[in-house]
């Protein structure tokens, strides 16, 4: 069951491979002893980061180099469609450097650093001893060793035609480890993304539009209110999550159709200047091939951050009264066992007022009593998966340990004492804080954060 | 000592029980023109055919600019023909919906990319700078030649083959065409290869050789 897991991520991985040894070619040698150099050092760096530091830092971690491969990517696109617009920039020093052994060593080392790391945050880390480790060392590298070998079979059957762009490469690769990392729930980029521009557009929308339209401007008045409710809803975060998703691979890809042709005016035989042209319009087309595909994959890993395959654990709510004294009371060990560590939620209603809750039991073994909602989004709930509870609506994970913590999009935290018959909860204050709760987030009309 | 552009040996091609050409021995030194001719049925065309890559032969050996075209792969013969050879034939064989321009400037992309400019001074050279938007069916048989001779050097070709391309011309428009033929061919050096049954046609050759019944049977050099 591992084993199909990391199916993709070695797939992936041997792409990274290909698309390396293609990139830099001429250099197979140190690319693949790099790469598969790299590979291991990430996946026994991570594995050791995960004995060091709970679960949350090393993927914390992780995500965060995922994240600085994205911001380079960006910068190398932007770089990529400037340089087409042939202004005369020429970075000579640049070019003489990605030539370079030391340029394709660093590059095949980054990659397998993290898709080391991405591949062993894929396994569920419980064997943290030191057998565990050194019997991960020969692992690592075999699989490695396994992929380069395949892959450099492959290279070598492929069309010479099949080339790859300086700007392609790490866009490929940066493409293929974000689609790697999608499938991991806590190393998802884009989920974050899309909620960072929610966050962002409605931040800036509140703060732009308040100090505009009160009180009303000569050109901006407040009737404009009406229209601004559509940059408040989820999609926004999405769409624009989309945008700067597929940016990078987008401008790759232009900057390859920019790309100018090779100067033949001074030929003068006719046929042979449009035989030179059309070589390298032909190579110009067979070079959009890896961002193209690039695209896809950042297309696959969007795909799979909107809809994972990660089956979360949603219970259904079980109906809880109050004894005469106010109090509802669950049993630890009673319909369900509040202990063991999964999400329990319940529902309570008095005079015709809902309100859903419920009792998990953290990987510290302390209880927490929580809302089904948060103080941010609509009350859409949370299931559980990979060691975190999820928020419907706006699909931010929480790691277990903070669950209980309050602020963010955590679940509203209760007050609630654990005697010896079970967990004690007070109706009234359950109720009105339910109340008090999804009363302020129902305001923003298909609102979020 | 000029080279051989072709070199057959051997060269021969059967059709079934049927033999088109029986084995040929023929060296054609680089920048001749040489006229074939011979009956119907005598393998005129056959030889041209082969030469022009447009078919294989059955056995022997041939060699076109230094090319083993028996070597080639079918992809190989399409490069061959796309940057080494022009064909004209004595039906023009144009697309009847596009121009005279158009129809010059799809060899030009059959080849590399289009270039309209190109296309247009290869038309004026041939004296059809008034013709270029026309459609075949809108020219006259000398035309419409003179077009296919456009189309036929557009891609600089180091070997030009005619197959009566002046059969269906009048004398006037024959004498146009050859002498249209000889100007390019000084200018550009290609080796021509004219098959012809019109001994007039031949004689603009360098040399002409006669088929019979798929032998060559006869050679004459001509005078210059």
């Amino acid at each position: 069951m591992v084993a199909v897991k990391l199916i993709p991520h070695i797939l992936s991985w041997a792409g990274i491979v290909l698309v390396l040894l293609r990139g830099f070619p001429g250099r197979r040698s140190v690319v693949t002893l790099t790469s598969i150099s790299g590979f291991v050092i990430g996946v026994v760096g991570t594995f050791t980061l995960f004995r060091s530091f709970p679960g949350t830092v090393v993927f914390g971690i992780v995500t965060s180099a995922l994240g600085v491969v994205f911001l380079l990517i960006w910068g190398i696109s932007v770089a990529s469609i400037y340089r087409s617009t042939g202004r005369g920039v020429t970075f000579l020093w640049v070019e003489r450097l990605v030539n370079t052994s030391l340029c394709a060593g660093m590059v095949a080392a980054i990659a397998g650093v993290v898709a080391g790391a991405v591949g062993i945050c894929r396994l569920p880390v419980t064997d943290k001893t030191v057998l565990g480790l050194s019997l991960l060392v020969p692992a690592s590298g075999a699989v490695a060793y396994a992929v380069a070998y395949a892959t450099l079979a492959i290279e070598k059957r492929l069309p010479k035609s099949f080339a790859v762009s300086p700007y392609g490469m790490p866009t490929a690769v940066a493409a293929l480890l974000l689609f790697s990392s999608s499938s991991i729930l806590r190393l998802d980029l884009f989920s974050p993304l899309s909620m960072k521009v929610m966050k962002f557009a409605h931040d800036f929308v509140h703060q732009f539009m308040e100090s505009m339209l009160i009180p009303d401007h000569v050109f901006i008045q407040s009737y404009l209110w009406r229209y601004i409710g559509l940059l408040f809803g989820k999609e926004i975060g999405f769409w624009g999550g989309l945008f700067i998703w597929f940016t990078p691979a987008l401008l790759v890809l232009l900057a390859g159709q920019f790309e100018r042709l090779p100067p033949v005016a001074h030929i003068r035989q006719g046929a042979q200047r449009r035989k030179i042209l059309a070589a390298a319009i032909r190579e110009r087309r067979f070079r959009l091939v890896i961002p193209l595909i690039s695209l896809l994959f950042f297309v696959a890993a969007a795909y799979q951050s909107r809809f994972p395959s990660v089956e979360y654990w949603d219970p259904k709510p079980i109906v809880v009264t109050a004894t005469s004294s106010g109090e509802i009371i669950i049993p630890k060990k009673g319909e369900v066992d509040l202990e063991d560590g999964k999400l329990h939620k319940f529902l309570f209603n008095r005079g015709g007022k809902d309100a859903r809750f419920f009792v998990l039991m953290g990987p510290a073994g302390q209880l927490t009593v929580d809302l089904d909602a948060c103080a941010i989004c609509k009350p859409d709930g949370y299931g559980q998966a990979d060691g975190t509870v999820i928020c419907y609506y706006c699909k931010t994970l929480i790691p277990l340990e903070t669950v209980g913590k309050p602020g963010g999009c955590n679940p509203v935290p209760i007050t609630f004492a654990e005697k010896d018959d079970g967990v004690h909860i007070d109706a009234l204050t359950l109720i009105n804080e339910w109340g008090n709760t999804v009363q302020s987030t129902s305001k923003i009309k298909e609102g979020g954060k | 000592m000029v080279e051989s552009i072709i070199e057959t040996n051997g060269l021969t091609r059967s059709y079934g029980d049927i033999c088109a050409l029986k084995p040929l021995d023929l060296q054609v030194p680089e920048g001749e023109w040489l006229s074939v001719m011979g009956h119907s049925g005598s393998g005129k065309s056959t030889l041209m055919n082969l030469v022009g890559g447009l078919d294989r032969p059955t056995a022997g050996s041939l060699r076109v600019g230094g090319e083993d075209l028996l070597a080639l792969s079918e992809d190989g013969l399409a490069r061959f023909r796309r940057e080494f050879v022009g064909i004209i034939f004595q039906q023009h064989h144009m697309v009847p919906y596009l121009t005279a321009v158009e129809n010059v400037m799809l060899a030009q992309y059959f080849h590399s990319v289009p270039d309209e400019a190109e296309a247009r001074s290869a038309l004026e050279r041939v004296g059809l700078g008034h013709r270029l938007k026309n459609r075949p069916g809108e020219l006259s048989g000398g035309e419409q030649q003179r077009v296919c001779i456009a189309r036929a050097i557009i891609n600089s070709p180091k070997l030009l083959l005619g197959d009566e391309p002046t059969g269906n011309l009048d004398h006037k428009s024959t004498v146009m065409v050859m002498e249209l033929l000889k100007e390019l061919r000084a200018e550009e050096r290609f080796t021509v290869i004219m098959v012809t049954h019109n001994q007039d046609v031949a004689a603009w050759g360098d040399r002409t050789i006669y088929l019979d019944d798929g032998v060559l049977v006869r050679e004459e050099r001509m005078k210059s």
